[in-house]
């Protein structure tokens, strides 16, 4: 991979702040975006910033077209059998939220996830138990607890491909065959394997699949929610408005296609765009090469984080997390650790990413996290090793 | 600790700028927290504290382990310090309002709402009035001195303002107007005692007793063009007799009054006088004894008089 070429893609990788470079190591929360996205957003602005699907003068054909090639991007590239299997949402939190309230429940049937799970899956189940639906868990990565864990009630498997705390993987296929010889429907959270695995719904007989587009290139605000077909025809939409009908009386209306149902409102046709185009950019680098390479930077951080003796949340080993290292040092706190970097232009996060349930069961006060992506370097991570010994000197 | 200086500081900050408004409320909150002996949950004291050992960090790694293991102690210091300076800037403030200097009565140090010190500033006639006495206000005294020597107005009056300057100095001439203010507001016998250090000035005390000889009242007005005059113009005779002349009196008569020998006698008196009080600096204001030296804004004066 010609990682210069690629990060002459990504334009703000060129800038500097207080004259120096910036390090990017916080892309399991947002990528950076490559100048073909920003190309893509601005060419509907520019070409054809109309109203698609409902307005048939030019620009709206236009506009609807540009939208329905993003669709088929991204059907191909999760190998969905057709593309009305694709709803364009505005996250992934929006995609899991739109299964989890659309699907038909009844009081005693159980959702399983596991303890790992972002608050996007663990609160909106945990609103479900209003309406009498129970929720049980399993342990992250454990294939064994969540065979203890499953039984004739459980209706829907909801859980991540690969934690977003740690990096560590699910063995998500294991999974989704228990799941479906326990008759149960399954929901994967893509939003952090998107990037790092290759993912095909239809060899993996996935059910529900939900990413955002920010984890992948694409604009913030984008999301792609998969569903069979099949299954998408038995939810009940619970978001109704333009667009998501044929027509209405006072009394009564006809509700329109899969996915058009499940889009209401006007949505964000350049972000749509952008994230067909995002895409085609990841898919042109070659997944595999993107998946290897990560992992070589991964190895650098890993090894010499053991050696300073550093806590590694997770897995240590690295070949078994995904670009993600999430750390803590004795003795100093995780955004003072984030702070410090912070103020040499490295830029990580620090906290609890949105798993605090994990933190507190587990009596940790965060972590720190470096998030790698293809357009890191060997001397981004020396940088940040660099900066974490001085900061672990200071105890 | 770094949350109460945050919250002074980005207060402060704060009422010029929302971003900085933002911050002072999130110290707010974590000192708060801290006060009603609950955590700060607001990472603004880790942020702070990682900002200023990331800056000393570029500089001398060693210093910065230091802050970094000691900085409760270092905030700690610098509350107490703070606390002490605003205790400080509190007692600064009152006494400039009431003294117009940060320092107290008698006091010349520097002083931040007067950083010039244009307040405690005078001109030293100490040359002219071949005095040796120290430079204390302490030391400044009317005893013995015979006022009735002085044109007076309103003569009788509860409160007494003898003003001590001369017309060519350039404190005296910044303070006129407040004691001119001071005189008229306040029920007061007001004397004006010129002390001539300037060369060629002394004439100017001929020429105002024998207008206060003729029409006592006529003072004021001619102190008012005498103090609007150019310095320079001062030397001048005729531009004294043109300022005679204005307030509406005989420029003969009171030319040929100031060529008396009784009147320079006079004025010579009025001298001695004004050396009896020690006077080292105009101008320097009597108000019913207590003695201010030097230009002071006119709530000084007037909570004096009080």
């Amino acid at each position: 991979m010609n990682i210069d070429k690629i990060r002459e893609d990504f334009q703000i990788l060129k800038k500097e702040l207080n004259e120096k470079p910036i390090v990017y190591l916080d892309s399991a929360c947002v990528t950076l975006k490559p100048k073909q996205v920003i190309d893509a957003l601005n060419k509907y602005y520019n070409e054809f910033p109309a109203c698609g699907e409902r307005s048939n003068h030019k620009l709206g054909k236009r506009v609807t077209e540009e939208v329905e090639k993003s669709r088929e991007v991204v059907k191909k590239f999760i190998n969905a059998r057709k593309s009305n299997e694709i709803i364009f949402t505005k996250n992934t939190t929006e995609g899991i939220n739109l299964i989890l309230n659309s699907i038909e429940l009844k009081k005693g049937d159980i959702i399983l996830t596991s303890d790992k799970e972002h608050n996007s899956i663990l609160l909106p189940v945990q609103l479900l138990k209003n309406k009498g639906i129970e929720h049980r868990i399993f342990k992250f990565g454990d294939i064994n607890d969540f065979k203890s864990k499953l039984d004739k009630d459980i209706k829907l498997i909801v859980t991540a491909h690969i934690s977003n705390l740690d990096g560590t993987i699910n063995p998500i296929e294991e999974i989704i065959n228990l799941s479906h010889k326990n008759k149960s429907l399954i929901l994967v959270d893509a939003a952090q394997s998107i990037l790092h695995v290759k993912i095909n719904v239809k060899k993996m007989d996935i059910d529900f699949l939900a990413f955002s587009g920010h984890k992948i290139f694409g604009p913030s605000g984008t999301g792609v929610l998969y569903g069979k077909y099949d299954l998408l025809n038995k939810l009940k939409p619970f978001i109704f408005g333009g667009g998501t009908v044929k027509d209405s009386t006072y009394e009564d209306y006809v509700i329109e296609n899969i996915p058009q149902r499940f889009e209401a409102g006007l949505q964000d046709y350049a972000g749509i765009i952008g994230l067909g185009e995002a895409i085609k950019y990841f898919q042109g680098l070659g997944i595999e090469g993107v998946e290897d390479y990560i992992e070589d930077l991964n190895k650098i951080i890993t090894q010499e984080f053991l050696k300073l003796g550093i806590k590694i949340l997770g897995e240590e080993d690295y070949k078994k997390r995904k670009g993600i290292i999430s750390f803590n040092i004795k003795g100093i706190n995780n955004k003072e650790i984030a702070e410090i970097l912070n103020q040499n232009n490295i830029f990580i996060r620090a906290g609890m990413h949105c798993v605090h349930s994990w933190f507190n069961s587990n009596k940790i006060d965060g972590s720190a996290r470096i998030s790698l992506s293809v357009y890191n370097t060997e001397e981004d991570c020396r940088k940040v090793i660099e900066e974490i010994k001085k900061i672990k000197s200071l105890i | 600790m770094i949350c109460l200086i945050a919250l002074v500081v980005f207060g402060i900050l704060g009422i010029f700028s929302a971003t900085h408004r933002k911050i002072a409320f999130e110290a707010f909150n974590c000192v708060f927290r801290k006060a009603t002996l609950r955590k700060c949950n607001s990472d603004l004291d880790k942020r702070l504290k990682s900002q200023i050992v990331a800056k000393i960090m570029r500089k001398n790694p060693k210093t910065a382990r230091l802050v970094y293991r000691y900085f409760e102690v270092f905030s700690w210091i610098f509350t107490i310090i703070m606390i002490v300076s605003l205790i400080y800037v509190a007692i600064g403030g009152y006494n400039y309002y009431l003294y117009g200097n940060c320092n107290g009565p008698n006091q010349e140090g520097f002083c931040i709402f007067d950083p010039l010190g244009e307040n405690v500033k005078y001109s030293n006639v100490q040359e002219a009035t071949c005095s040796t006495d120290s430079e204390s206000e302490k030391t400044l005294t009317l005893n013995s001195v015979d006022t009735n020597l002085f044109p007076q107005i309103n003569k009788g009056a509860e409160n007494q303002v003898f003003f001590i300057g001369c017309y060519a100095c350039e404190y005296t001439r910044k303070a006129y107007p407040e004691i001119r203010k001071l005189s008229l507001r306040e029920d007061t016998n007001f004397i004006f005692a010129h002390l001539p250090v300037k060369d060629g000035t002394l004439f100017i005390s001929n020429v105002v007793n024998c207008v206060a000889e003729i029409d006592v009242e006529k003072i004021l007005p001619l102190n008012d063009i005498l103090f609007g005059m150019d310095t320079n113009s001062l030397n001048e005779k005729d531009n004294l007799f043109d300022a005679v002349e204005r307030v509406g009196l005989n420029k003969t008569e009171i030319e040929a009054c100031a060529m008396l020998n009784k009147t320079s006698e006079l004025s010579q008196k009025q001298f001695d006088e004004i050396k009896k009080t020690g006077v080292y600096g105009t101008p320097t204001v009597f108000i019913n004894s207590e003695a201010i030296v030097g230009p002071k804004p006119f709530r000084v004066y007037r909570r004096d008089l009080k």
